[in-house]
């Protein structure tokens, strides 16, 4: 996709494959995408379309034995940091220039711990911070950004003593922890309530505001992806088959597939008699169509989309898709 | 008349009072009231805790009302005898969330949807195999369906197979707890349109629990909003989403956030988080997280007001207008 002199993260034609019993899964196969600083980038697709997978790839910190990139380039701030031995990953890089927000907060934080030790791991393992009062003092300054209450008296806690939100925002506390470059949030509002979940979603435009931070939101949710993103990327079958501004992607959204998703849902504040649904499941991995992934699904189809996947075009600055009949839909 | 009529319904539970900690109770639903009409929708919705699994629980005889009644077709379930109970356990199914999770992964489809037939009487079987390849058809699986495995199946076809077991026995009413939100995007639509033909077909009555409320006002003819154990807004679902009189009602629609870039939720929408159930507020239970609460909201309970025909809510504010 289009790529940008000045991006803090460019993801070139990356290829992650798992290995299995059954064969070899290409969760992620030929996936280009940039970040610039200070923007959100919206992944949006269903489970199985390597959303997850991509932003593991990111993070390298794919399944051990099975998963592997197999192809393409991830440069973070000019370093590709698919070359990086491990230690050096781990040092200088995953957890303090780009991590992780992941989906459930109560799977992500270690119940036999308290909030201010698991907070205060990333300072000292990083060596941000030196002795106990100094990792505690760290610990209360970085929980008072995502605004927790009270954070001095709140750290001695133990996880279940907090809320969702709550907890979600601990999380969210461990990932700014050493004021990372790039944020990957994996469906951080997905499992929380819709009161709470505008309260994250404002705590995360506040934090990007302050900082420059540039974050990829992975989500299946297109409400949440329009209120918080600059830019939006939709993957099917583990490729992006369309990628635009916040704007032109609800507003002309040009492949069918990103279609379909706007008329499947319900919206608020607009009955509809029927909802589009699109028919059949997609494609396995493990032997994916050759042509366009989609066509077997798509009310387009014609023999040209089995036959070859389509190159992307550029509809517009930024508007890039992969389609071979690109075009306005409407209910399609 | 309405086929099932929920009168002051209330569930405390006991909680702790164990070795390490001292008991409490949790008022889980504390007089819930309302009415649903044969072939109606009726949609609770609220956040995690408000109690509206536990009112779907107790429809479906899986929990017992502390008080209160549950009245079906005029019928007080309480007083039925076991061959009354019986007959509404058949009339009354029910499609759960996560299809993975409902599904004995061990028996064949054929057998999942002949289990409720079966728990009902003894059919020959040329009659059971023709109710299930005909559910089956109902719900768009084909007949070789049968024979599978749960596993053999996606999630959207999954949901199709629990759908097929609620419909077995010919139900007069489906209870549906959040019965798209385990699926994937692209396929909730599938499911949405067959509940809503097989609706039509057979005059089903809904009563289904979701928190997404874009999903409510698509899908439902009347809607009941709840706040830990309470309703506190209820009417004809167009008229409460154009209309919301309460505050948390108003907050809960103004929260979505809605697939237009334009419109970006008000971050100011809502204040704090829902209260634990084992102390709940005093007075109003929103009060403390109510934008326009009044020394009023603090120290009384907000009586029922009715804003119209069926439209009503619980609020101090009403009595001001």
């Amino acid at each position: 996709m289009a790529s940008n002199g000045q991006a803090l993260l460019r993801v070139e034609n990356l290829r992650t494959h798992l290995f299995l019993k059954r064969g070899v899964l290409k969760a992620v196969d030929g996936v280009s995408l940039h970040v610039d600083e200070g923007e959100t980038l919206g992944l949006v697709g269903e489970s199985g379309s390597g959303k997850s997978m991509t932003s593991l790839s990111i993070m390298r910190l794919l399944p051990k034995h099975s998963g592997r990139i197999v192809d393409g380039h991830v440069w973070l701030d000019g370093t590709d940091l698919t070359t990086l031995p491990e230690d050096e990953m781990a040092r200088d890089w995953r957890g303090s220039r780009v991590s992780m927000v992941s989906q459930d907060p109560m799977t992500s934080l270690n119940p036999v711990f308290t909030v201010g030790d698991q907070v205060g791991a990333p300072f000292r393992y990083h060596k941000l911070a030196q002795g106990a009062q100094a990792v505690r003092d760290a610990v209360v300054k970085v929980l008072g950004r995502v605004r927790i209450p009270s954070p001095e008296r709140r750290l001695d806690n133990y996880p279940h003593q907090f809320s969702g939100g709550m907890r979600q925002r601990v999380v969210a506390a461990m990932a700014i922890a050493c004021a990372p470059r790039l944020l990957i949030a994996d469906e951080p509002t997905s499992n929380l309530d819709v009161t709470i979940q505008v309260q994250m979603i404002e705590l995360f435009r506040e934090l990007q505001r302050d900082s420059g931070l540039g974050i990829i939101l992975i989500t299946h949710d297109l409400g949440v992806a329009a209120s918080i993103c600059d830019r939006v990327a939709v993957m099917y079958a583990g490729r992006i088959v369309e990628v635009g501004d916040v704007r032109t992607m609800y507003r002309a959204a040009a492949h069918p597939y990103t279609q379909a998703l706007l008329n499947s849902i319900p919206h608020l504040g607009q009955r509809r008699r029927r909802l589009y649904a699109i028919g059949g499941q997609p494609p396995s991995l493990i032997d994916p169509p050759v042509g366009c992934r989609f066509a077997p699904r798509c009310p387009r189809r014609t023999a040209k989309c089995d036959a070859e996947y389509p190159p992307e075009v550029e509809l517009a600055p930024g508007h890039v898709t992969a389609c071979w009949h690109p075009g306005p839909g409407g209910s399609a | 008349m309405s086929l099932l009529e929920i009168r002051d319904l209330k569930k405390h539970f006991r909680v702790g009072g164990g070795l390490l900690s001292t008991a409490g109770t949790v008022k889980a639903v504390n007089g819930v009231s309302f009415a649903v009409g044969e072939g109606e929708t009726f949609a609770l919705v609220g956040e995690s805790g408000c109690g509206k699994t536990t009112i779907a629980k107790m429809v479906l005889m899986l929990e017992r009302p502390t008080s209160g009644a549950i009245l079906f077709d005029g019928e007080d379930l309480a007083s039925m005898g076991s061959a009354g109970v019986k007959a509404y356990r058949r009339q009354v199914q029910t499609v759960f969330q996560d299809p993975y999770a409902s599904l004995n992964p061990r028996l064949r489809v054929r057998t999942i949807i002949a289990e409720p037939i079966l728990a009902h009487g003894r059919p020959e079987r040329a009659t059971l195999r023709k109710r299930v390849e005909e559910v089956l058809d109902v719900v768009g699986l084909p007949k070789t369906a049968a024979d599978l495995f749960p596993h053999e199946f996606s999630g959207g076809q999954r949901q199709r197979v629990a759908i097929a077991r609620a419909l077995a026995l010919n139900p007069r009413c489906i209870v549906l707890d959040e019965p798209i939100s385990a699926l994937d995007v692209s396929i909730r639509a599938q499911i949405l349109n067959l509940l809503a033909d097989i609706q039509e077909r057979f005059r089903l009555t809904y009563l289904i629990i979701a928190h997404d409320l874009a999903l409510v006002e698509h899908f439902s003819t009347r809607v009941g909003v709840m706040y830990l154990g309470n309703m506190v807004e209820a009417g004809p679902t167009s008229e409460v989403f154009a209309h919301p009189r309460h505050p948390y009602t108003q907050a809960l629609l103004a929260s979505v956030p809605r697939p237009d870039p334009d419109h970006r939720p008000p971050a100011d929408a809502i204040r704090g988080e829902i209260a634990s159930a084992m102390a709940p507020p005093s007075g109003c239970k929103f009060h403390p997280r109510c934008p326009h609460a009044m020394p009023v909201c603090n120290t009384e309970f907000p009586g029922w007001r009715n804003l119209g025909a069926t439209h009503a809510a619980a609020c101090h504010l009403l009595e001001l207008t």
